[in-house]
């Protein structure tokens, strides 16, 4: 991915993505998004984090739809295997084909695009656009919380653990054990959080007048162009997809009896 | 003699009443999303449920948080708003602290119902709307409960309100009615945007209802019902232990606290919890 795309036209075309994706709701259409959405990320070079991270909240979720649909699905019809109550359908593998293909395709893009995104490039652009100054603050600052809190919170177990906490035994002593990590980390984070508020209270964090942004985040007629495309598309698709117009070209395990919902 | 140069020009009434309009019209978009998705569902099993109302879903519900987030978030203090980002590191955070004690409980909302509890029920849903948004820069699955975690924020804050913390066994009992509430409202966007739910324990509590001949709706609502409800009377009687073992300086700081005297205790004296 280029380094200097707007983050507003990245955000546009995964968005776009998502929605059109779902709209399709074939295992085929999720299969090819999915394929693109992975080669993009090896040309931007960060496919070595985003497969571990999307492995990891795609694997249980693949599992427990196996579990779900693969072994009950009363609408099936044609049974493969039947133990008790459990029957092993082809309606029932097909649903967790699309339904699983569909989710790791809206799991690809968004960490494509969450990967990507240069996050104070996104935040001014936010704030040009009059998004509240706030939610700027929020996602940023949580972005840079996140790491450092962990820092933190390994520390707060080292002083506990040289004061002679093991965590161990039943469950009250580690209810205990839980509480003497929790409480040092809670309290320092809203004591700083108090510090900070005043800091950004001093500088005129809450004034509602527009600020003028030191950043410039360069934006050109074709991604502006691009983006109002996509997103035209994305809007044709979900209409289209809930007036139950949509063509019906699709392939045989995304077919159901009593056809498109309306 | 005027003070006017010297503080922030205060917010316009026509500003105000656009804010009070978002919010309702955030709320409104949530409650009727969930109202279309209760009285269609029937049709839509049979079909594989296969995408009309996955895309209502998540728009109808999506536009509420992110109208609720655009109203709610410019009116709250500073001191408030700092305290979102803590949130959302904790819900990650002390649900690592957990998952290292081998409990089974997940907690991913014990940020959330504690800035509820400190900030009252608009910070609450404000920070449980964001959280999910933020959250899903990490993983993008928690994007659409993003209006399910705002209910969460929104009705832990009204216990507070009411006074629910102030008794410790009310704590838990909220907890429960808050997790009933949420998991109902949670449940069509586990049916109909993913299919399920995520975790195999879960998946085996719905399969068993399906083997009933139950709806995908109506048993991901019963699993939602059986879970949700344990788990957020959990976290709220950890929120209210952990709110009465900060020191009683730092909770006083906010003045939702203040205000509706949420802690037990006298004000000028030590916690008597």
């Amino acid at each position: 991915m280029p380094a200097r795309l707007n983050p507003l036209t990245a955000l546009a075309a995964a968005a776009a993505t998502a929605a059109t994706t779902t709209a399709a709701s074939s295992w085929a259409a999720s299969l090819t998004v999915i394929l693109g959405g992975v080669v993009l990320a090896v040309r931007a070079g960060v496919c070595g984090r985003l497969a571990p991270a999307a492995a990891v909240i795609l694997a249980p979720f693949w599992l427990s739809l196996l579990i779900m649909h693969g072994l009950f699905f009363p609408e099936g019809r044609t049974v493969l295997a039947e133990w008790g109550a459990a029957r092993v359908t082809t309606e029932g593998l097909g649903f967790a084909l699309d339904m699983g293909t569909r989710t790791a395709a809206y799991v690809v893009v968004f960490l494509l695009f969450s990967f990507t995104v240069r996050v104070p490039d996104l935040v001014a652009v936010m704030s040009a656009r009059r998004v509240p100054p706030q939610f700027g603050y929020v996602l940023a600052s949580t972005l840079t919380l996140a790491p450092a809190i962990s820092g933190r919170l390994a520390r707060i177990r080292q002083a506990q653990e040289s004061r002679g906490l093991v965590v161990r035994g039943g469950p009250l002593p580690r209810l205990a054990a839980a509480r003497l990590q929790m409480v040092p980390l809670v309290l320092s984070l809203i004591q700083e959080a108090g510090d900070r508020a005043q800091a950004l209270d001093s500088r005129g964090f809450n004034g509602a007048t527009a600020r003028t942004s030191y950043r410039d985040v360069p934006d050109t007629a074709a991604q502006r162009a691009f983006r109002a495309v996509a997103l035209l598309l994305a809007v044709a698709a979900v209409a289209l997809r809930i007036s139950g117009q949509w063509p019906d070209m699709q392939w045989p395990s995304s077919q159901w009896p009593g056809g498109v919902p309306g | 003699m005027s003070q006017q140069s010297l503080i922030l020009p205060a917010p316009g009434q026509r500003a105000v009443r656009i804010r009070r309009l978002l919010e309702v019209l955030g709320a409104v978009s949530i409650a009727a999303t969930f109202i279309f998705l209760v009285l269609t569902q029937p049709a839509d099993i049979t079909n594989g449920l296969a995408s009309g109302s996955t895309l209502v879903a998540l728009g109808g519900f999506l536009l509420g948080a992110i109208l609720l987030i655009i109203g709610v978030l410019p009116t709250l203090p500073t001191s408030t708003l700092v305290l979102i980002p803590v949130a959302l590191v904790l819900n990650i955070a002390l649900g690592q602290i957990m998952g290292s004690t081998g409990l089974p409980f997940y907690f991913d909302a014990i940020g959330t119902v504690l800035i509820a509890v400190l900030a009252g029920p608009a910070a609450g849903a404000a920070t449980g709307a964001l959280s999910s948004i933020v959250w899903s820069f990490i993983n993008p699955t928690v994007l659409p409960f993003a209006a399910g975690a705002a209910l969460i924020g929104f009705l832990s804050g009204l216990a507070a309100r009411h006074g629910l913390f102030r008794r410790f066994y009310l704590a838990p009992v909220a907890g429960f009615v808050t997790g009933i509430l949420a998991g109902v409202v949670s449940a069509p966007i586990a049916a109909f945007v993913f299919g399920g739910t995520s975790g195999a324990g879960t998946g085996a509590i719905v399969g068993a209802f399906r083997a009933m001949g139950d709806t995908l709706l109506a048993a991901i609502t019963k699993q939602a019902l059986i879970s949700d409800p344990m788990d957020k009377a959990i976290v709220f009687t950890v929120v209210a232990l952990l709110v009465y073992a900060l020191p009683r300086r730092t909770t006083l700081q906010f003045a939702f606290v203040r205000r509706f005297n949420v802690l037990a205790g006298k004000k000028q004296e030590t916690p008597g919890a």
